[in-house]
This record gives structure tokens, sequence and C-alpha cells, in this order.
């Protein structure tokens, strides 16, 4: 009997570190997700603008000490200014009807920041400053490690600020009225370049965050996380619905949680494998995603 | 106010529009007619930027407008209705037209502030008169895609209307409509006239075109062929014969 139990709090306890880690996930999918509900593109750069925005983060901790606080912001700005020049570069002059020029732009922008980084640092791993690296919190049976906790916290309030932004704000409005209908917007006198070009930034400010939350979680950056993180991001954003905010967040949860229960069950080796199984069960059950029409891209 | 000349748009060996001329006077109802695939929605999206031109000069109050993006025309007073409606389907009646009438500053600093920052007292009559303007008072909370297909028309040329336009542009806005809806478009056609609004109007319904306009142009195969009052274009000789199909090469379908 206390055997049984044990393993239960052992398997819970699994599962809900990975529901908090998979708040970052959730953080990629929502940045996936945004602009692919504003433009109907992927911005394949995204994962690789959020890791190297941690980088600059990491950078600024490196040569000036800086706290933590500002080692999340630098890394956010870093990142959101990842996201103007990749809209630049791979989105801005591509003809909106073109969704394949943008899609092969844009992975090459992928690799390109990751070309960067890999030569920057030599290709080794960084040790990236573990926030709480000692804190936890009891509750009851479990333990909750304070650096979760915070990853949990700093995406929660992203994604309200985000949220914010999207609804209650003028600039909300019209990136929201460019998504519904870009035409019609434009002859409503909406500059699209311009809402896209931010919508991009914003995206890439919660990126950064994202990105610095995976590299303290996990306590080092590598080029090698890269691939791994937009396909982790990719997958959110299909299981949520493409183009759904709270599916994303839903489906970034659930993919964590999934993860850890796998990585319990079946180890680190096998574990991508079952999320990439659940991936599959999405698509051919329902590919709409979790929440979602499909067409609502609200 | 809107000057024409020369305006073509080829689609590869297809002139769309060939050499138009065209002026609209201030204060006008002029409409353009013509046979389907004449050129008229071409010559629209021509005139609001959604198309480059081929070749030819679009003026403006004076302003050439060649090369200018849609949003920056608009601000100058040019604003259009779609033939297909092209609301924001998951926005409320009420906030498409907000979106249309503050569209300009959204992108800016102001953009972050919430959103009815700024929504003053004088907006919000504006915004009033334009949903009675549309007859949606009592649907000014409702999302645009759960209206009636009647009352989205409704909304999208209260829409045009409320980005405080010089010139509107009128896409079809009678196609599907019966007897009594023209005639309460007609009504409010005039109502915007009457407020200081010049308006360009391409229709199919002859009963909306003779009975509002003041003066037609005539479009076939993308060039003009006939310009003037009603009546005048409803004698011509070659208006006649375009919508008879009488010496049209290959085409008397129309």
């Amino acid at each position: 009997m206390s055997d049984f139990w044990f393993e239960f709090v052992e398997i819970t306890q699994t599962i809900g570190d990975g529901l908090f880690f998979g708040a970052t996930y959730a953080l990629i999918g929502i940045g996936f997700t945004l602009i692919f509900g504003a433009m109907g593109k992927l911005n394949m750069t995204y994962a690789a603008a959020s890791l190297a925005g941690a980088y600059a983060g990491l950078a600024a901790f490196a040569f000036v000490d800086a706290p933590a606080p500002v080692v999340f912001l630098i890394s956010a700005l870093a990142s959101g200014v990842l996201g103007f020049v990749a809209y630049l570069t791979c989105f801005r002059f591509i003809p909106i009807n073109n969704h394949l020029a943008a899609l092969m732009a844009s992975i090459g922008g992928l690799f390109f920041i990751d070309e960067m980084v890999v030569h920057a640092t030599d290709g080794s791993p960084l040790t990236f400053p573990a926030l709480f690296d000692d804190v936890m919190f009891d509750v009851g049976p479990y333990g909750v490690r304070g650096d979760l906790l915070f990853v949990l916290a700093m995406c929660v309030a992203g994604t309200l600020a985000l949220l914010y932004v999207l609804y209650r704000t003028r600039l909300g409005l019209a990136t929201r009225a460019v998504s519904q209908q870009d035409v019609a917007a434009q002859l409503c006198g909406i500059d699209v370049h311009r809402t896209n070009a931010t919508t991009f930034v914003l995206a890439g400010l919660l990126g950064g965050i994202a990105g610095a939350m995976t590299a303290s979680a996990v306590g080092v950056l590598s080029p090698l996380i890269t691939v791994p993180l937009t396909v982790k991001g990719l997958i959110v954003t299909v299981i949520g619905g493409l183009g759904s905010i709270p599916g994303a967040i839903a489906a970034g949860l659930l993919v964590g949680g999934f993860e850890n229960f796998f990585l319990y069950f079946r180890g680190v080796n096998e574990r991508d494998m079952y999320v990439l199984l659940l991936l599959f069960i999405f698509l051919v059950f329902r590919p709409q995603g979790i929440f979602g029409s499909g067409a609502d891209r609200d | 106010m809107l000057e024409l000349s020369g305006l073509s748009k080829h689609f590869g060996g297809v002139k769309a529009v060939d050499e138009l001329d065209l002026t609209v006077n201030e204060g006008e109802i002029v409409g353009l007619i013509g046979p389907n695939g004449s050129g008229k929605s071409t010559t629209i999206n021509l005139i609001c930027g959604v198309f480059g031109e081929t070749a030819g000069t679009v003026r403006f109050r004076g302003e050439l407008m060649n090369g200018k993006p849609p949003h920056q025309r608009l601000r100058a007073g040019l604003a259009r209705t779609f033939q297909n409606i092209r609301l924001f389907p998951n926005l409320t009646v009420w906030q498409n037209l907000w979106v249309a009438q503050n569209s300009p500053q959204d992108v800016s600093a102001r953009g972050f502030l919430p959103r009815w920052f700024g929504a003053t007292r004088r907006t919000r009559r504006e915004i009033a008169d334009l949903l009675d303007l549309a007859d949606l008072g009592h649907k000014d909370d409702e999302l645009a895609s759960n209206l009636a297909f009647g009352e989205q028309r409704r909304l999208e040329f209260a829409r045009a209307a409320a980005t405080r336009p010089r010139l509107l542009l009128l896409d079809e806005p009678a196609a599907g409509m019966n007897q009594q809806e023209i005639a309460d478009l007609s009504r409010r056609i005039h109502r915007v006239r009457d407020s200081g609004v010049t308006i360009l109007l391409v229709e199919h319904v002859m009963e909306l075109v003779m009975g509002v306009t003041e003066q037609i142009a005539v479009l076939n195969f993308g060039r003009k062929i006939a310009f003037g009052t009603p009546g005048e274009v409803q004698r011509d000789k070659a208006v006649q014969e375009a919508y008879l199909g009488a010496s049209d090469p290959g085409d008397g379908s129309a």
C-alpha cells in the first residue's frame, strides 16, 4: 500500500513538473499561433530567435553580471528585435499569397540564427544562471520547484499582457481586424505592414521570455535546443489549433505533462517519440485542434 | 475631385481597363455601368489602390495617387465597399465601425492605451449616427458574422461612411436586394451625399443606377463607350449595342 502510494505521488509529481514546464511550450506555441493568426503563415525563425534572445540575456549576465529581471528583460527585447528583423527579411516583401516562399525564407532564417549562435559560442553549451536553485515549496506530499513556479508565473503574466493588448487596446483591435480581413483593414486605413510588424515584435518579446525560461529551467543554453524547441512549438500550435491562443496554452500544458509522463515510464530516450505520437493522434482524430473550428482566428 | 486619365490595367494579354478617362466632380453621384467583365470592378480596385495600374494616372483632389497603398488613399478621403462583403467577422457591429472611424491612429504609441480611450462623446455620437444610417442601432453588440446578409451589406456601407470619406466607391451595393431594400439603399446613398460625400456607384441593378445617379459612364471591354445623364445614356446607340450584344465580337451573353 505504501509502495503504491509512493509511486502515485512520484508519478503525479512528475506530471505536475511537466505541466509547469509546459508553460514555456505554451509561450512558444502562442508565438507561432499569433503570427499564424495574423498572416496565415508560419514564422519558423521564432524558436531560434527566442533562444538567441536568451543568449543575449546570458551575455548580459556574463559580462556585466546583470540581475535576473534584467536578464529576462534583455532576452525579451533582443528576441523582439529579431522578430522585427524576421518580419522584414522573410515576410514583408514576399507577396501575401506566396506561403511557400515565406515558409522557406523563415526556415532559412531559423538556420541562419542557429549558425550565428554556433559560431559565437563555438557550439558548446553554456551554463545559464539558475534563478531559484534551491527553493522548494512543500505542498502536502509534493514538492514544487521554485524556478518552475517562477516560469509559470512569468508565462501567465506574459500571456495576460498579450491578451490585454489583443482584446483591450486599439492596437489589438487593429491586429484582429487585419487577421480577420486584411484587404478591408487596409481600406479602413490600417497600415497592414506596421500592424504585422508589431505582431512580430510582440510575439518576439514573449518568445524571449520563453527562451530565457527554458534555459533557466534546463540550466544550460545550447544550439542543440533550437530544433527540438521549434518542433515542440509547432506540435503545440497544431494540437492547440492553428491561430487559437487558448488552444496553444492548453496544448502547451498538455504536451509538457505528457512529456514527463512518458519520461517517467519510458525514459528520456523514448519520450519525444510519444509526444510525436500525440501529434499524430490529434492530426488524425482532431485536426482542427483542441479548441477550434480552424477558421476562427480569434 | 477624382480624375482618371489614360488609366489602364492589363492582366497578361487581357486589357481589363483600357485608356479610361473619367472625371467625377465634387458632390455628384456618378454611376459606372457596363456588361459583366467590362472592367468596372477593376476600375474601383485601381482607384482605391488594391491593384497597381499598368498605365495612366489617378488624381484625387489634385493629388497624384499612383503607387500609394490603400491605407494612404483612405486617409486622403477615398473609401469603398465590396461586391463580396468583407466585414471583420469576429468584431461586433460597433467595433467594425470604430475600427473604420479610428484606424489612422491605431498603430502608434496610443495604440497601447485602453481601447475606449479617446472614444469621446463626439466619436460615440458619430457611431450612433452611423448605426442609425445602417438601421442597426439595436444590434451594436452583435458579432458581424451573426448578422443577416442584408444587415451585413448595410454595415459595410456604414463602415465605409465611418472613415469620413470625401469620395465613396460603392461596388454593386444592390446585388441580391429586393425592391424595398433598393429603395432604402437609394435613400441611404442620398443621405450620405447630402452630408458632403461624392459617390461613384458601380452597379448592375439599373433601377438603382437610373434612379440615383446624375451622371453615368458606360464601360465595355475596358473602354468607356458613353458618358452622360441617365436619359442620354439610355438612348445611346453604342450602349444599347453593348448590352444587347449586337456588335460584340464573341460576347452575346451580356
